[in-house]
């Protein structure tokens, strides 16, 4: 066979999942190298790749948990708001009630795995609708947020901000600074937890049973039932591992923050959302990826960053850019599902 | 063949939003190389400021002079980001600001706590850090070069004070004033201040403090809770807000529940005392007899930084604290002076023609 | 025998059906309401008669205040059964969506000196403007729904995220503050009325809805639509065309809604106006006892809905509670209706009923 045909042979071989996951990573790398050439400077130094890294450990976990749900055939716009209580919690906890680290952790576990069992109840086995459950979810925890403590303060306790303040060095990547010193580039905690999550879940997903259950499910409910799936076990396993991460990325959040506040995390389940499907995750399930999630997110941050060395006002110009991408990708989606079903119709 | 199309579409819109992007700064264009941006830079200074956020008009009229101040034609770049009320936004943009190595990082921090590590950063980087309105508590006070603002405390015992001696000479007992401190956002400097004067003075006057409720700075929240407070007391006669716009919206309420505002407390009405006095509206207040006295917030903190940063460049030091002079407004010719801690502060009484200087000097 | 029988089987057919009735939900939930106010402190319910500084007569009062803000919902609360009843989605951009409308008004209006002196234009104008921009927005959000299939919550995600920063940029991110005093009416009082203009607006608003339900097909259509999509383009329908024509009319509600607040104001905060309000409007749908998954609709009861949702802010904020500790209460609210609502606990309720009606047969006939 001659080569330009195997090329497109390959090319007519990829599965929606792979070319969603392409577009994403060639987005990616397009806006970052764009960056370079015209902002340079500031983008040509590692550390400004792993300040992504740092700042975004917790939407990174967020937005693996909602790929999950997504692809499950569900939806949780409650994650945010777990973040925020769980923030508010541990803070609470390690200032006013002087407690150890690790009971920190366990009760950001905890309150994460409650929403997750909760919601997984009402919509897995009273037939509820996801998001009505899952508004109702986020109102609940931003409600009891200020009811725990009414105002935002930061924590003391000296064991949390030793934790706080890690810094895990990645050799050869420093830069020179203006005054002449050598600056190693560093990454905290939180990033080390979060790509641990991203493998993970990418394994689970991609090798076990039951992660090709979660896409048979979300794919076609009623097909993945005739095949002996139990959906109802399905849904609730997703949703009770999307509040599980929401623990853990509340806790991560917590520790790059370092303090509990009402209006943290305001608007992350919106962001969560537009990574998953920026990264390749298809709204209405079945179709999905958390390395395209990784990118996802990944550019959603790049945008920031150009927007703020640009001079340009973050708060404003980010919400529009984002709001734009978001719109070409769901328009690439649809344009996909409607191949998709015409190819269905013609075989 | 149609994949492959959509893969080129997706490529090139993404690369168009770049360009397009690049194109509205206006700076930089496609044959730009690296050397030619470090020209730019040796010219004009670069400064990042931080604002915490646009809630009042004292905060728009703060970032108005820091804009205009720090132009491109007065030889500098300005990065300007707005926190929005969050400290975490602030933190990533001295974060941003420190990669992009500006010279200088301005600061107006929203709460006073948490700044300790990033801080830090700035000061291993060699970006000299200049904070401006609030304070921060940090537990190194090499941390910041020096700190431009007001005296909060200060502001807040002047109008105590004029409360203080209005009472004296209106005879009104103490025991009869029921006041209300409608505070700003939590933890600001601001309002660490100006509440903590009027705890001080509530508490040596013997005055009923009946409630002190957040109002976030905002004219919405202050209408939002003087609402309440209307509907939970029936005895307010003196409202304490800690800036002009909770000012106006306690106004509203307070006709809005059909009752007057002015200065004759024994005639029922109910007294209104703010900070600021920024905006002609406030000013117009004072005239109006609606808000009984100003204590002035003096928000052009431009040409003050600029001073600052002008004599960092000839390597010289500069103070750590600079106070503003501010001063203290009312139209009732009740209260002529106002002693606080040994010293006597004049209190200017408002006519139009002082309202239209203003208006000149700050362009409100 | 058989009469008694007769009898007791009337009556609970009878109680069966007021229940079945879906305008029972936001009734009894209003009752509630009522009842507990009334138990824990009857002063609640005091209406005062007094002059604002303008010297006009107000009415003011924990009720007054449901009636003024309750209308604002209530406007929303029609356009998003609307939307609700034939996309089976709900539309989480009408927040954002006011902010713009509102931008828009302050813009027509001030031109571009933020602090003037007079109009610009009649306010009329402005509104019409307003009216438009909001109706692109909607028809932005129909397409994507109707014509490229998204799901709604999804595609109005787009405007929820950038449509504030939409709003900000209208007015070059100044705060424009309007000193005219017409302009206030129409979120405040019109000189002389001492009920609050909104409610007025939201009386006109209900009144023109249903004069187009009934005289149009309109509610026929949605609710084909609503309930089976593909029988109702088989019946010679087009959905796509009733779907994307529901977020039109949605965006007429918002622009209504942007103009009250903006005028309760008279100035606008990009990042706080309406926040949270699309939560309440779905709440009040949802209140009525509509299906959030699309279908059959009752506008009435999600109007009803609204000042309810109105009533339980209003009591909680007697009590206290934080603007923002407000949500969990909320979130409790509505996870009880909404589990009361499904058919498997439905199911459970009504087995129960019958259990319990076949004792007492079983006595009677024994």
């Amino acid at each position: 066979m001659p080569f330009g045909k195997k090329v497109q042979n390959k090319f007519k071989n990829i599965t929606d999942t792979n070319l969603l996951l392409m577009i994403t990573i060639v987005v990616f790398f397009a806006m970052y190298i764009g960056a370079i050439l015209f902002q340079g400077k500031g983008f040509l130094k590692p550390q400004t790749f792993f300040n992504i890294l740092n700042a975004n450990a917790s939407l990174i976990i967020l937005s693996c948990g909602m790929s999950l749900v997504m692809i499950t055939g569900g939806i949780d716009i409650s994650v945010g708001g777990v973040t925020a209580l769980v923030s508010m919690c541990c803070a609470v906890y390690l200032d006013f009630h002087g407690g150890s680290l690790f009971v920190a952790i366990l009760i950001a576990l905890a309150i994460g795995l409650a929403f997750g069992l909760v919601q997984g109840f009402l919509v897995a086995y009273l037939d509820i609708q996801p998001f009505i459950v899952t508004l109702a979810g986020m109102f609940f925890a931003r409600g009891m947020t200020t009811i725990v403590n009414t105002t935002p303060f930061n924590v003391a306790n000296e064991s949390f901000v030793a934790l706080k303040d890690t810094r895990i060095y990645v050799p050869g990547f420093g830069s020179v600074n203006k005054l002449g010193k050598y600056v190693p580039a560093y990454i905290e905690v939180g990033v080390v937890v979060a790509l641990l999550t991203v493998i993970i879940l990418f394994c689970v997903l991609r090798w076990t049973s039951q992660g090709r259950k979660f896409y048979a499910v979300g794919g076609n409910s009623q097909s993945a039932l005739m095949l002996g799936i139990n959906v109802r076990k399905t849904k609730f396993l997703s949703h009770l591992i999307c509040g599980l991460l929401a623990g853990i990325g509340g806790f991560v959040y917590f520790m790059h923050v370092g303090s509990g506040s009402a209006s943290h995390a305001s608007g992350m389940e919106m962001n969560a959302i537009a990574s998953s499907i920026i990264g390749g995750t298809m709204l209405t399930g079945g179709v999905g990826n958390i390395i395209g999630t990784f990118f996802g997110v990944l550019s959603l941050s790049t945008i920031q960053n150009i927007v703020s060395s640009a001079g340009l006002d973050q708060a404003w110009w980010t919400g529009i850019t984002i709001a734009a991408m978001l719109c070409l990708f769901l328009v690439v989606q649809s344009v996909v599902i409607a191949r998709k079903k015409k190819t269905l119709k013609n075989s | 063949m149609k994949k492959t199309i959509l893969i080129i579409i997706s490529f090139a819109i993404a690369a168009l939003c770049i360009v397009a992007f690049v194109h509205g700064k206006d700076t930089i264009s496609l044959y730009d190389t690296e050397e030619a941006q470090e020209t730019i830079s040796n010219e004009s200074i670069v400064i990042g400021f931080s604002q915490l956020g646009a809630e009042s008009d004292w905060r728009s009229a703060n970032t108005e002079s820091m804009k205009t101040t720090f132009s491109a034609e007065n030889g500098y770049e300005l990065l300007f980001e707005d926190g929005q009320q969050k400290q975490s936004n602030q933190i990533t943009a001295i974060r941003t600001f420190i990669q992009q190595e500006v010279d200088y990082i301005v600061l107006a921090p929203v709460t006073e706590t948490g700044w300790d590590t990033v801080l830090q950063e700035a000061k291993d980087a060699g970006v000299p850090v200049i904070i401006v309105d609030r304070m921060v508590d940090v537990s190194d006070d090499t941390l910041f070069t020096c700190w431009v603002g007001s005296d909060f405390g200060l502001e807040g015992k002047k109008a105590a004070g004029w409360l203080e001696q209005y009472l004296a000479k209106k005879e009104i007992a103490a025991e009869d004033i029921h006041i209300v401190n409608i505070q700003g956002t939590i933890g600001a400097s601001a309002q660490i201040g100006r509440t903590k004067s009027l705890e001080e003075a509530a508490e040596k006057n013997g005055w009923d403090l009946l409630a002190e409720v957040p109002g976030d700075f905002t004219q919405a929240k202050g209408r939002e809770v003087m609402k309440e407070l209307l509907c939970q007391y029936e005895n307010i006669n003196v409202v304490y807000c800690e800036n002009d716009n909770e000012a106006f919206g306690a106004i509203e309420a307070i006709e809005g529940a059909g009752k007057t505002v002015g200065s004759n407390i024994d005639k029922g009405e109910i007294m209104v005392i703010s900070f600021d006095g920024v905006k002609e509206k406030a000013m117009t207040y004072v005239l109006d007899g609606k808000i009984s006295c100003i204590a002035e917030c003096n928000p052009l903190q431009g040409p003050r930084v600029q001073a600052i940063i002008n004599l960092l460049e000839r390597g010289g030091t500069p103070d750590k604290f600079y106070y503003v002079d501010e001063g203290f407004f009312s139209a009732d010719e009740t209260v002529e002076k106002v002693t606080v801690d040994g010293k006597e502060y004049e209190v200017t009484l408002l006519t139009q023609e002082i309202i239209d200087e203003r208006k000149n000097e700050f362009n409100a | 025998m058989n009469s008694k029988s007769v009898k007791s089987v009337n009556i609970s057919t009878f109680f069966l059906k007021i229940f079945r009735c879906q305008i029972f939900i936001p009734i009894a939930a209003l009752l509630l309401l009522a009842l507990f106010n009334l138990i824990v402190d009857p002063s609640f319910y005091k209406i005062t008669l007094g002059y604002n500084s303008a010297g006009d007569p107000v009415l003011s009062g924990n009720l007054m205040t449901i009636l003024d803000y309750g209308s604002e919902l209530a406007i929303l609360a029609i356009g998003m059964t609307l939307v609700t009843a034939a996309s089976g989605g709900q539309d989480i951009s009408v927040g954002a969506g006011i902010a713009i409308a509102g931008s828009v008004v302050l813009r027509v209006l001030c031109g571009t000196n933020s602090r003037p002196d007079t109009l610009q234009a009649p306010i009329i104008v402005a509104f019409l403007i307003s009216c438009v921009v909001a109706m692109l927005f909607g028809a932005f959000n129909g397409a994507l729904v109707a014509y490229f299939k998204i799901q709604p919550m999804v595609a109005t995600l787009i405007l929820f995220t950038a449509g504030r920063s939409i709003a900000a940029w209208i007015n070059n991110n100044e705060l424009p503050i309007i000193s005219d005093p017409t302009f206030k009416y129409f979120g405040g009082f019109i000189p002389g009325v001492p009920i609050p203009t909104p409610f007025f607006i939201a009386v006109i608003c209900m009144i023109i809805m249903a004069l187009v339900l009934k005289f149009t097909n309109l509610g026929l259509y949605t609710q084909a639509v609503g309930i089976n999509e593909s029988s109702s383009r088989l019946n010679g329908l087009n959905p796509a065309f009733i779907k994307f024509i529901t977020f039109v009319i949605l965006g007429l509600c918002v622009a209504v809604a942007g103009l009250i607040k903006v005028s309760r104001l008279s100035s606008i905060n990009y990042s706080v106006i309406a926040k949270d309000i699309e939560m309440d409007a779905i709440l009040a749908v949802a209140l009525g006892g509509n299906s959030l998954s699309g279908g059959k609709f009752n506008m009435t009861a999600s109007i009803l809905g609204a000042y309810v949702i109105q009533f339980l802010t209003t009591t909680l904020y007697k009590f206290n509670v934080q603007s923002d500790a407000l949500s969990a209460y909320k979130a409790v609210v509505v996870i009880v209706l909404v589990v009361l609502s499904t058919p498997v606990v439905r199911e459970y309720l009504s087995s129960l009923g019958k259990k319990l009606k076949n004792k007492g047969n079983v006595k009677e006939v024994g």
